[in-house]
C-alpha cells in the first residue's frame, strides 16, 4: 500500500423498522457524528476534506441526491462529496472509495455516511424494490424477490457440500442471539428474544431451504465512519486506531444462471467455477485482500469477522469463499460452531444483517464500525456486556455483498 | 432559403422505427397519478410527523438489439444467440460475445428447442405482492438446449416436493392472446415421460413446509 489508511471512529443510529425509527436521514447522520465525536473529541467537522455517501435505492426515499440534504445539514458546503451505489455492497464500495482517496494522498480525512429507509414502503413493496436490482427483463417476474434466487443457489450448494438445513440454521440463531447483546440491533429492539436452531427450522418457509429466521431484516438506519491518514489517526485517536491492511473488490454476473461457465472465471479458477453455488467475487476479492495484507492462512491469522449474512445459507457460502473451510470440511466446520463466540473465528459478533439489520447503504458501514469497535476495545462500552467481545482481537475481516454475489468486497483490518 | 429546403437538407442520424403494431394490456386499476402527497399522521405528543407520498410512472423499456427474443415470446418461440467466433450460445441472450478474446463480437440469432434440463431449484413460500396468490411457486434455473447459461422460470404441473436436480423439462407457452412479450409467457413442465421418484425424508420435510403455504394462500382475498 502506498499510504496507510486508518479508521479512527464511527457510529450508527439504532436500526429499526417501522414506528420506532422515525428520525430523518440528516437527523440520523447528525446523531452518528455526535456519538463519534464523544469517542474521539479531538475530531472536528472542520477536519473533513471529502465526504462519500453510501446509499442504495432512491426508490425508498423518493428523493434523488438525498446526500445533498445531509451534506449541507452538516455544514459541509464547499467540501467535495459524491455518492457511491453498488447494491448490497454499497457500503463496502464506499469504504473502498474512501480508502483509495486517502491512499492516493489526495485526501486526509474522509467521512463516509450510509443509510437506507426501507420502512418508507410496505414490506412486500420493499422486497420488490430490492429485486429491481435483479435483471427485471428475465428474473423479476418469475422470482420476484432475492431470497428465491439465493435459495436456488443455496439448495444446490448444500447438496454439493453435504450441508443440512440444521447446519445453516445454527447461523440464523447465532447472529440473532449475538444481537441480543447489542442495544442498537434491530432484533434486540424489536423481536427481542433468544432463539434456537429449532425455532429457525420451524419458522415459515420463505423459499426452500430458506426459512424466515434464515433471512436478514429490512431496516431503517444510518451509519458514519471516519477514514483517514495515519498522521491524522495518530493525532485524534493515537491509542486505538485501526488500519486497513488489505482490501479487495470483485464482480460477478447479475443473473446467477450466467455463472455456469463464465469465460473470465474459467481463466482464473478453472472450468465450472463459481457455478451457481459459489461466490466467485467473494473468493476473488479475498485473494486480493489477503495478498495485500500478507495473509496466507486466513483461519489462523484472522480473529473474527463482520460479514454479509443476508441469509444464513449465504454466510456459510461466504465461509467457503473466504477459504475458512473447503468442500471436505465445511459441514463439520459448521457443526463445530467454529464461528460462534466460543469458536475459532467468531463471525458477526455484532449481530450481522440478521440481528443488527440491513439498511442497505448503511450495512457495510455498520460492519466496518463493529469491526473497528472490536479492534479498538470499545465493545464493552458499545454492547451490553463482554459476551460479544472477541478477546485480544488483532485482526478482523469485513465482507460486503451485493446482488446474487454480483459485487463483493473484503477488507482486512488490524490494530494500528 | 425557405424552411422546407432547410428541412430537406437536415442530416438523418438514424432511421426512426415506425410502430404500426401497438397493443395495450394494462390491467384495470393501474393509473399514473403523478406525484401526490396523500396524507399525514402526527404523534400524540406532537414530536413526530410522517407524511404519505404517492408516485406512479409509466416507463418505456426499449429492447433494442434484444427485441427478437421478446418478440419471439409472442410467437411462442425461444430465441437464443450464438457467437460466430467461439460458438458459445445463450438464453438469456447476449447480443455481443462475453469472451474477451472475441472482442465484443456481435452474435447471431438461433432458434432454441422447447426443451430444458433443471440445473437447480427452489420452492417459494413467500414472494412479492404480485405473486402471493400463486404460492407455492416452484422456481427452477434450467438450461435450454445447448445454452451455456441457465434461465430462471416457474415449473408447473408437479407437486412441489417432487422437483429434482437434472430433470428433463418441456417449455409450454400461454395461449397466444394472453401473451405479453415477457418471460412469464412461458413456463416449464416435466417432460412427457417423466415420473416422480418415491417419497423420501427430504420430500416429506418439504411437504411439511409447503402445506401451511397452501392454507395461508386460501385466506388471501
Amino acid at each position: 500500500m502506498t499510504r496507510k489508511v486508518c479508521i479512527v471512529g464511527g457510529a450508527t443510529t439504532p436500526f429499526d423498522y417501522g414506528p420506532t425509527g422515525f428520525e430523518s436521514i440528516e437527523g440520523g447522520a447528525t446523531e452518528c457524528i455526535k456519538e463519534t465525536r464523544k469517542d474521539i473529541p479531538e475530531f472536528s467537522m472542520r477536519d473533513i476534506d471529502l465526504m462519500i455517501y453510501s446509499h442504495f435505492s432512491v426508490h425508498f426515499g423518493h428523493q434523488l441526491c438525498s446526500e445533498w440534504i445531509i451534506h449541507d445539514h452538516l455544514g459541509l458546503v464547499g467540501v467535495p462529496h459524491y455518492r457511491v451505489e453498488n447494491g448490497g455492497n454499497t457500503g463496502g464500495s464506499a469504504l473502498y472509495a474512501a480508502a483509495l482517496a486517502v491512499m492516493s494522498g489526495q485526501h486526509d480525512v474522509v467521512g463516509v455516511i450510509g443509510w437506507e429507509t426501507m420502512d418508507s414502503v410496505s414490506q412486500s413493496k420493499g422486497s420488490e424494490f430490492i429485486a429491481l436490482a435483479s435483471d427485471i427483463r428475465y428474473e423479476l417476474l418469475v422470482g420476484g424477490i432475492y431470497p428465491i434466487y439465493y435459495a436456488a443457489m443455496a439448495n444446490k450448494w448444500m447438496k454439493d457440500n453435504n450441508v443440512t438445513e440444521e447446519d445453516v440454521a445454527t447461523i440464523g440463531a447465532k447472529n440473532r442471539n449475538n444481537a441480543m447483546d447489542n442495544p442498537k440491533a434491530q432484533w434486540y429492539r424489536n423481536e427481542h428474544k433468544y432463539i434456537t436452531v429449532e425455532d429457525v427450522m420451524n419458522s415459515r418457509l420463505i423459499s426452500y431451504p430458506i426459512k424466515k429466521y434464515d433471512c436478514c431484516l429490512m431496516s431503517r438506519g444510518v451509519a458514519f465512519v471516519l477514514v483517514c491518514s495515519e498522521e491524522y489517526a495518530k493525532k485524534v485517536n493515537p491509542d486505538h486506531y485501526v488500519t486497513i491492511d488489505g482490501m479487495g473488490l470483485s464482480s460477478c454476473t447479475i443473473r446467477a444462471g450466467d455463472r455456469l461457465n463464465f469465460p473470465g472465471w474459467t481463466e482464473r479458477y478453472g472450468a465450472g467455477y463459481p457455478e451457481m453455488t459459489e461466490f466467485g467475487a467473494c473468493r476473488n476479492a479475498a485473494d486480493r485482500a489477503y495478498k495485500m495484507a500478507d495473509i496466507e492462512n486466513p483461519l489462523k491469522e484472522i480473529d473474527f469477522g463482520e460479514i454479509h449474512d443476508a441469509f444464513s445459507t449465504s454466510e456459510a457460502q461466504i465461509y467457503k469463499a473466504l477459504y475458512l473451510a473447503d468442500e471436505n470440511n465445511i459441514a463439520q466446520f459448521l457443526r463445530d460452531e467454529s464461528t460462534h463466540m466460543h469458536g475459532e473465528i467468531p463471525m458477526n459478533p455484532g449481530g450481522g444483517l440478521m440481528g443488527y439489520g440491513h439498511p442497505v447503504g448503511a450495512t457495510g458501514i455498520m460492519s466496518t464500525i463493529e469491526c473497528f469497535y472490536q479492534l479498538s476495545g470499545l465493545i464493552p462500552k458499545k454492547h451490553l456486556s463482554k459476551k460479544t467481545e472477541v478477546p485480544d482481537a488483532e485482526c478482523g475481516i469485513i465482507n460486503s455483498h451485493a446482488g446474487t454475489g454480483t459485487s463483493i468486497s473484503n477488507f482486512i483490518l488490524r490494530k494500528g | 432559403m425557405s424552411e422546407a429546403v432547410v428541412m430537406k437538407k437536415k442530416k438523418k442520424f438514424a432511421d426512426e422505427p415506425n410502430f404500426t403494431e401497438k397493443k395495450s394490456y394494462r390491467p384495470k386499476g393501474v393509473k399514473e397519478t403523478g406525484l401526490v402527497f396523500v396524507g399525514h399522521e402526527i404523534s400524540d405528543d406532537g414530536s413526530a410527523m410522517n407524511q404519505f407520498l404517492h408516485y406512479d410512472q409509466l416507463y418505456t423499456i426499449r429492447h433494442g438489439r434484444n427485441s427478437k427474443f421478446f418478440k419471439g415470446l409472442l410467437d411462442g418461440e425461444i430465441w437464443g444467440t450464438k457467437c460466430p467466433k467461439c460458438g458459445d450460445t445463450w438464453v438469456p441472450v447476449r447480443t455481443h460475445c462475453w469472451n474477451l478474446d472475441c472482442n465484443l463480437q456481435e452474435t447471431e440469432w438461433v432458434k432454441m428447442p422447447l426443451t430444458a434440463k433443471v440445473h437447480t431449484w427452489t420452492i417459494a413460500g413467500w414472494s412479492g405482492r404480485s405473486s402471493l396468490k400463486r404460492l407455492p411457486i416452484v422456481l427452477v434455473y434450467a438450461v435450454i438446449g445447448d445454452s451455456k447459461v441457465a434461465i430462471a422460470n416457474e415449473l408447473h404441473g408437479i407437486e412441489p416436493w417432487n422437483v429434482e436436480f437434472g430433470m428433463q423439462l418441456k417449455i409450454v407457452f400461454k395461449p397466444k392472446e394472453e401473451r405479453t412479450a415477457t418471460v412469464t409467457d412461458f413456463h416449464f413442465e416435466p417432460a412427457d415421460r417423466w415420473k416422480p421418484s418415491p417419497m423420501n425424508p427430504e420430500k416429506e420435510r418439504i411437504k411439511k413446509l409447503v402445506e401451511p403455504v397452501y392454507e395461508w394462500v386460501k385466506t388471501l382475498k
